[in-house]
């Protein structure tokens, strides 16, 4: 009897022991290093740039928070971040795991900046349930709007763009809404180029202002198509627009199919593999054509003898 | 040469050649029935062709990763094989070796057979075979692909030339011995022979065109492996981006062409009781060759493998664990010692260079050397650079399916058949050429 409880006790002890192990994943974080506060406010400016952080360094292994669409990398699966599961860590923690890696998960101790990593944290904060009243505390009151839009101007001069975002309040009276992040964003190849500048942010009266880059190329008219936005779909929906402006240097497109390469189509061969085919086949073939020639000879020289 | 038993003294008169090399021809009872044998085995197999062509390439063991199984595989083979016809009477022709009269024609059977079924296996490969032309029509030089179609059809129509130019003197006998042909044969054999009545204008017009014709099928011969290499070499992918591809190619070919070559020579000296002409000392010689050849492909083999491995540079690291000691060792180590060290240590003895022993050594090497291209071809296609992700099973495998091993089955049967018809209908061995080494005076009637 005694042995029995024993045993029971040894793998109940074993039990806990090894689902701790499984639980922590083997990745231990020193205390010291889990106390580390983060500095910066759960501001709404703050959590879009965190969240602008987050889809550049983090979005392409982890997918989007608590969307759980994360790449099945085997042995261990990347977290969602968003998840409760993973938001019960500190934020020393998630700090501290960011900076050093493990596994697949690489170190970004030198690649992002500290303001940067506390800027996830904290737009991964944002999805904590636990915390969510500490999120509201620095946010700018906007009064409560209808009929949400932006004008856009552009000044091809100087090549700026302003965007004027306004609600109509409840009184019937057109607002700007202020402290509103707004995306100025430029297509190109392969996605969108941000052209945003540091503080996309609405002031007061709704306004912002960009200096759009006085050297990105644009089509040979100069053109680009703009798409301006409001960052975060969550204040007043999704508001966009896209126009075709002219703030680009007016750019001759080159094509590497139209350049005499080996990638090329045929009809852009390298003259040096065209001259050697051709050439080989031809004086190949010519030499088969010869000897098939002086075929038909052959009886003839029979007849000679008569 | 003198340790050599000396040959069964007979006196060959034009008259007993001519009889000796035509009689089997016509009167040859078995010939028949192995001909319908293979016709049998080529509809039957015909038949799994038909369902490929009607259900597309799915049935075949091919997916993603293996893109170019069995049929690319056999079609390296057939190829490599191809070539023994400009081994043997081109650059030994050219250089004047005797021996090789009797067995030259067999050699260019042996080519003009495997080449063009060679260029056939590309198409049983396509999915779409009514498309094959675009290769022509849309064709891009840059393409290895072109350069292979190219090179290929110029093969199979110089190897033809050489095979029916040198046999000119022998249809005109045809023509005038045998008279129980049927009528289509007769008249094939007047058209061939273009008149030749061996007028020594004509002896020295003849023999002119077939010494252009030897010069031009070097480069051509050497061209059309080298570019069947440079389809994989060509390509980064482990395994095949190598410097050496294009002569590695060309040593293995001569490995397998002569294989096929003693064993076919074996073949007719038995079935057509050619023992007077396919003497013990071609047997000898060409396994002599068969061993410089074997030699020669063992140092590229070295090359090829022993230099890699000793970097295991990252890559190319799991395509050779996995030949030397992985999945794919007993294939790769059964071809390289039963296809080449083993051969080579059995031939230098001269008891082995016996025709019953060296026929059948000269089967596992030339086994081994169809093993080696399928070992050459697919474990590379199984380690991509890139890896696809999130895959079904199947497709970081690859088994051949029942369906493209019919039609494989088919691509041999085919070869036989023609390498069959040619042989009833000319004559193996050539009698002109035979008589003249032997200072015979050889008569032609007009």
């Amino acid at each position: 009897m005694k042995n029995t409880i024993k045993n029971i006790a040894a793998l109940f002890l074993i039990f806990v022991f090894s689902g701790s192990i499984a639980n922590a994943q083997g990745w231990t974080v020193p205390n010291s290093a889990k106390k580390k506060q983060n500095p910066y406010e759960a501001t709404s400016k703050n959590i879009s740039s965190g969240k602008k952080i987050y889809n550049l360094h983090c979005k392409s292994c982890h997918g989007d928070p608590t969307m759980a669409n994360m790449i099945p990398l085997a042995p261990v699966a990347p977290t969602d971040l968003g998840s409760q599961n993973f938001l019960v860590q500190s934020d020393g923690e998630i700090y501290y795991k960011v900076n050093k890696g493990q596994g697949a998960m690489p170190t970004f101790e030198k690649t992002i900046s500290d303001e940067d990593k506390w800027m996830v944290i904290t737009f991964l904060r944002s999805f904590d349930k636990n915390k969510k009243m500490k999120q509201q505390v620095a946010e700018v009151k906007n009064p409560e709007v209808t009929d949400v839009k932006f004008e856009l101007n552009v000044n091809e001069a100087d090549k700026t763009m302003l965007a004027k975002l306004s609600g109509v309040t409840k009184k019937g009276k057109r607002v700007g809404l202020q402290g509103i992040e707004m995306s100025f964003l430029v297509k190109r190849s392969f996605g969108y180029l941000d052209v945003s500048g540091e503080d996309p942010y609405t002031n007061e009266s709704g306004d912002v202002q960009i200096q759009f880059p006085k050297d990105l190329p644009g089509d040979r008219e100069g053109q680009v198509n703009m798409l301006v936005k409001v960052t975060d779909d969550a204040f007043y929906g999704k508001l966009e627009e896209k126009r075709v402006v002219t703030l680009g240097v007016p750019t001759d497109p080159v094509n590497p199919l139209d350049e005499r390469a080996m990638w090329g189509t045929r009809a852009n061969a390298p003259i040096w593999i065209i001259v050697t085919f051709v050439g080989g086949v031809l004086a190949i073939w010519s030499v088969i054509f010869l000897v098939l020639f002086q075929m038909i000879k052959l009886p003839k020289l029979a007849k000679n003898k008569d | 040469m003198n340790d050599l038993p000396k040959q069964k003294e007979t006196t060959l008169s034009f008259e007993k050649i001519k009889k000796d090399i035509l009689h089997p021809m016509q009167n040859h009872k078995g010939l028949e029935l192995w001909i319908v044998f293979l016709i049998t085995v080529i509809s039957v197999c015909g038949w799994a062709y038909y369902i490929q062509l009607k259900e597309g390439l799915g049935v075949t063991g091919m997916r993603d990763y293996v893109s170019w199984g069995l049929y690319i595989a056999n079609f390296v083979f057939f190829v490599a094989v191809s070539l023994v016809g400009m081994l043997i009477s081109s650059i030994l022709g050219l250089l004047r070796i005797d021996w090789i009269t009797p067995i030259s024609r067999i050699a260019e059977i042996i080519a003009v057979a495997f080449v063009a079924v060679a260029g056939l296996v590309i198409v049983l490969d396509m999915g779409r075979p009514d498309r094959v032309l675009n290769v022509m029509i849309h064709g891009r030089f840059q393409s290895p692909i072109l350069w292979d179609v190219t090179v290929i059809t110029t093969y199979l129509t110089v190897s033809a030339l050489l095979l029916i130019l040198p046999m000119i003197p022998d249809l005109a006998i045809c023509k005038k011995e045998l008279t129980k042909a049927s009528p289509i044969m007769k008249k094939l054999y007047n058209i061939l022979s273009l008149g030749y009545i061996n007028t020594p204008e004509q002896h020295k017009h003849l023999h002119k065109m077939i010494r252009t014709l030897m010069v031009l099928i070097v480069p051509i011969g050497l061209a059309i492996h080298t570019v069947t290499s440079w389809l994989f070499a060509a390509t980064l992918r482990n395994g095949w981006d190598t410097t050496i591809f294009g002569p590695y190619f060309v040593a293995g070919a001569f490995v397998a062409g002569s294989a096929a070559l003693i064993i076919a020579m074996y073949f007719f000296r038995v079935n057509y009781r050619l023992q007077d002409y396919i003497t013990d000392l071609q047997f000898d010689k060409m396994g002599k060759l068969l061993v410089a050849v074997c030699l020669v492909y063992l140092y590229f083999n070295l090359n090829e493998f022993l230099v890699p491995g000793y970097k295991m540079k990252t890559g190319d690291d799991v395509h050779l664990k996995e030949l030397f000691y992985g999945n794919w060792a007993i294939m790769f180590w059964a071809s390289q010692l039963l296809g080449n060290i083993i051969p080579i240590i059995l031939l230098v003895n001269k008891k082995f260079r016996k025709p019953l022993p060296i026929m059948i050594i000269s089967l596992f090497v030339l086994a081994g050397a169809w093993f080696k291209r399928y070992v050459i071809v697919i474990p590379t296609m199984l380690h991509p650079h890139l890896p696809i992700q999130n895959v079904p099973e199947n497709f970081v495998h690859y088994y051949p399916s029942a369906i493209e091993i019919s039609v494989t089955v088919l691509s041999f049967a085919l070869v036989l058949l023609i390498i069959t018809v040619l042989s009833k209908i000319f004559p193996v061995v050539p009698i002109v050429e035979t008589a003249e080494s032997k200072g015979i005076e050889v008569k032609i009637d007009a």
